[in-house]
């Protein structure tokens, strides 16, 4: 395998800085937390002064989030600004419930429900009552919260996918009740409209009134964003990673003092409240609530799109309902097949990846880290240089580059030696050479002074003979064996005939 | 009473079918099937293009023949149904990081990707499925029950006597056995793990097409007809215990019962708060359901 199949280094965007400016950070106000994740550092070639970017999701973030508040702007139809605004809506209700499964680690599946929930109470009292969108908001939290509390209630006692299997049955209670209300519009197969709207019916006809409403629904993506950094970069999230793979960790969770169970129940309340918040904006925004809030098949689509995004990332979430949402919508004309590639996606993703797109990054860093230590395994087998986990000991990297290098060369040697080469060589082992013989000749005088063959005269112009030097001072050649020869040219080519012998075994 | 006690227990046989494949499933596998509505409604389907097929053909639209065919061949299908879920979302992961819920999140896929194909093949109207057993009632002093009903109990409970005395009796019932106590043990003794997985996978799919079959004579077949007995089986195989068979059966005959129950003396529309308020019941006393020990060995 040559180097090229086994991939270059990983680009890390770095910057020449002057020595003031090394350690100069921007940081969160009140804070000491810094905008971006520079490293100041010498580079130990170079020697010059660097800033390496450690973390470059920031900025894709603002990439990615400020293409998604412009698109459906600049592009201005009625079609782009309602999927654009079904993926802000999903993608909040996906970063919340991220949020519940990843963070607190709870197999709830009511999360839709909970939105539901919020927003058919927000819709209920803003039709009885006449309330404006701002409280209806409050109101949603509110239901949000207390719906939470009650679905939480279970989770001390079940775990795993009893709670899972439990919630789903929670959402189908939710969605039977709604049917049989009277007062929640049962009689309409369960659609409750005519909630006070942000913008009204009237102004959502213009395109202004249109890139108001999205701009309040990507805000309301943003809220959930914050929600998210908040809980799951904040304290508690980190206690609650503690606790997060295994029965052994919550274990240990527990015996160093943190009360997993309760930071759990807290993460998902505050996820349940900022879900029903989510709810009531969607009654402000569409004027009421629908059925679809509470059906298993919309369930199961936005699974999928965290599935495919990747479990337990807020931009999984996001980049995942991109995705399934702009399938769903954009290519309506493909009818159900739309819906078979959106499950063929997700069985590829659970299939192939680890955990979605967002996983796949660390997958392939760890396949070239495996392909490289295999490379790396039968070149040294082979050739014989230097074990594969005597490699990390050896602190003068210039070591095995030379003896790399020994071994390359070598291996060129060898394809030139030919019986011409040697026939060559007999016939005049002194003067002028061909150029492969002379490299050769030359590798073979520059060798180290041990175990170097020479000639040795015992009658001159009468009997020569081989022999080995010891390298050492005082102590005598050894004779390698008793042949002798009568001109110093036939025994000048015995040892090169000898040399090109070690050449060929050695590797 | 009679009549309630007939329609509580072909009630609790559907359900009982349907739950104790996913209890088999989930138990030997350690996969929760999601897709088990799926299996359910492949086996609808066949049995209902071999009554066609049989209809416009040879002209046989009733019979001994007719009901045996659709029957066997419902479960034929559900069990290559199943095979099919095993090769797609069982062989290829069982032995990766993170199976449950990887497992869980494949079959949910399989059973989108199989709704819609459903509908592209079939459209959305509902198939109806030849009467296996005849449309005459049993007339016993002034209480009437159906045919269908009484064979839909039979059948029902003979299936299951068999599988009970097969999981107990035989070489492959005590491989199955073993690993649902202790899958890494059983491999270690020399079951095979995929060999037994697909078998329990096979199972589990022959009983759902069965109960298939058998609510195709009330329901009809449709591409959404798994959504209803899959939410159903899971939740009377969570109330019985994942993985006990008899924890299971008393789960659906207690459901059956309070559905029959709620329906008769209230109204219809009552019944899934009865029923959920049953589940909540028996799982706040009994955490892991009614049968269920399995949990802490399988840890």
């Amino acid at each position: 395998m040559s180097k090229e199949t086994i991939g270059r280094r990983r680009w890390i965007p770095r910057w020449k800085v002057k020595s003031n400016s090394l350690f100069h950070r921007i940081r969160v106000p009140r804070t000491k937390r810094a905008l971006l994740r520079f490293e100041g550092r010498y580079n130990p070639k170079t020697l010059q002064r660097e800033l390496i970017l450690r973390d470059k999701k920031p900025i894709f973030w603002v990439i990615g989030l400020t293409a998604l508040a412009t698109i459906p702007i600049v592009i201005g139809q009625q079609l782009v600004f309602s999927i654009f605004g079904s993926i802000c809506f999903f993608a909040a209700i996906n970063v919340l419930w991220t949020l519940i499964i990843g963070t607190a680690g709870l197999q709830s599946f009511a999360s839709l429900a909970t939105v539901g929930v919020g927003a058919y109470a927000a819709t209920y009292l803003s039709v009885t009552y006449d309330i404006a969108w701002p409280i209806m908001l409050v109101v949603g939290t509110f239901f949000g919260a207390l719906m939470g509390f009650i679905i939480s209630i279970p989770a001390r006692r079940l775990d795993g996918l009893y709670y899972a299997l439990l919630t789903i049955g929670i959402s189908e209670f939710c969605r039977n009740y709604i049917t049989q209300s009277e007062s929640l519009g049962g009689q309409f197969n369960g659609a409750l409209f005519g909630a006070n709207r942000i913008v009204s019916e009237e102004a959502i006809q213009t395109t202004t009134g249109q890139t108001i409403a999205y701009l309040t629904s990507f805000v309301v993506l943003l809220v959930t964003l914050a929600v998210f950094r908040l809980v799951s970069g904040g304290k508690i999230g980190i206690l609650l990673r503690t606790a997060q793979s295994s029965k052994e960790d919550e274990s240990f969770a527990s015996a160093i003092g943190i009360d997993f169970q309760r930071a759990r129940l807290l993460v998902f309340l505050i996820a349940s409240s900022a879900l029903g918040f989510v709810g009531a904006f969607y009654a402000t925004n569409q004027g009421g609530a629908s059925l679809s809030l509470f059906s298993l098949d919309q369930m199961l689509l936005l699974l999928a799109m965290i599935v495919i995004g990747g479990l337990g990332k807020a931009e999984g979430a996001v980049v995942g309902t991109v995705i399934v949402v702009f399938l769903n919508q954009w290519f309506t004309s493909w009818g159900p097949w739309r819906i078979v590639l959106v499950g063929v996606l997700m069985l590829a993703s659970v299939l192939y990846t680890r955990n979605g797109l967002f996983g796949l990054r660390q997958q392939l860093i760890e396949i070239r880290e495996r392909r490289k230590a295999l490379s790396r395994a039968t070149r040294t087998t082979r050739y014989g240089a230097f074990l594969p986990e005597q490699g990390p000991e050896i602190a003068d990297k210039g070591v095995i580059a030379e003896r790399e290098f020994e071994r390359s060369v070598r291996d060129q040697l060898r394809e030139w030696v030919t019986p011409e080469l040697i026939e060559e060589h007999r016939l005049s082992p002194l003067g002028q050479h061909s150029d492969h013989l002379e490299r050769i000749l030359n590798y073979f005088r520059k060798q180290p002074i041990s175990n170097k063959y020479v000639v040795y005269c015992e009658e001159a112009f009468k009997a020569y003979r081989v022999v080995a030097l010891s390298g050492i001072p005082g102590v005598p050649p050894r004779s390698v064996d008793d042949k002798t020869y009568s001109n110093l040219d036939e025994a000048y080519h015995a040892v090169f005939l000898r040399r090109i012998n070690d050449l060929k075994s050695q590797h | 009473m009679i009549e309630l006690l007939a329609s509580a227990l072909v009630l609790a046989s559907m359900y009982g079918l349907v739950a104790v494949g996913i209890s088999l499933t989930w138990s030997s596998v350690g996969m929760l099937n999601l897709a088990q509505g799926f299996v359910f409604t492949f086996g609808g389907y066949v049995a209902y293009l071999f009554a066609q097929y049989m209809s416009k053909n040879f002209s046989i639209r009733d019979g001994v023949i007719l009901s045996l065919g659709v029957v066997l061949l419902g479960m034929l299908g559900s069990a290559v149904a199943g095979l099919i879920v095993g090769g797609l979302a069982f062989l290829p992961l069982h032995d990766r990081l993170n199976f449950p819920v990887r497992g869980l999140i494949a079959t949910l896929a399989i059973s989108i990707i199989g709704t819609q194909m459903f509908m592209l093949m079939f459209g959305p109207q509902s198939k109806p499925l030849p009467q296996i057993f005849g449309i005459k009632r049993l007339k016993m002093g002034e209480f009437s029950i159906a045919y269908g009903q009484i064979g839909t109990i039979v059948v029902a409970t003979v299936v299951l006597l068999i599988v009970t005395l097969w999981m107990r009796n035989s070489r492959r019932g005590l491989q199955m056995r073993a690993m649902m106590m202790n899958p890494l043990g059983a491999n270690m003794v020399g079951v095979s793990v995929r060999t037994t997985g697909m078998i329990a996978l096979a199972l589990s799919g022959a009983l759902s097409g069965l109960a298939s079959v058998l609510l195709g004579q009330i329901f009809f077949v449709s591409p959404t007809s798994g959504v209803q007995p899959l939410i159903v089986g899971l939740i009377i195989s969570l109330a019985g215990g994942l993985g006990s068979m008899p924890g299971t059966v008393a789960a659906a005959v207690l459901l059956g019962l309070a559905e029959a129950v709620t329906a008769r003396y209230t109204e219809q529309s009552f019944v899934p708060f009865v029923q959920f308020a049953l589940v909540v019941a028996i799982l706040t006393f009994r955490p892991r359901g009614l049968g269920g020990v399995l949990e802490d060995v399988r840890e």
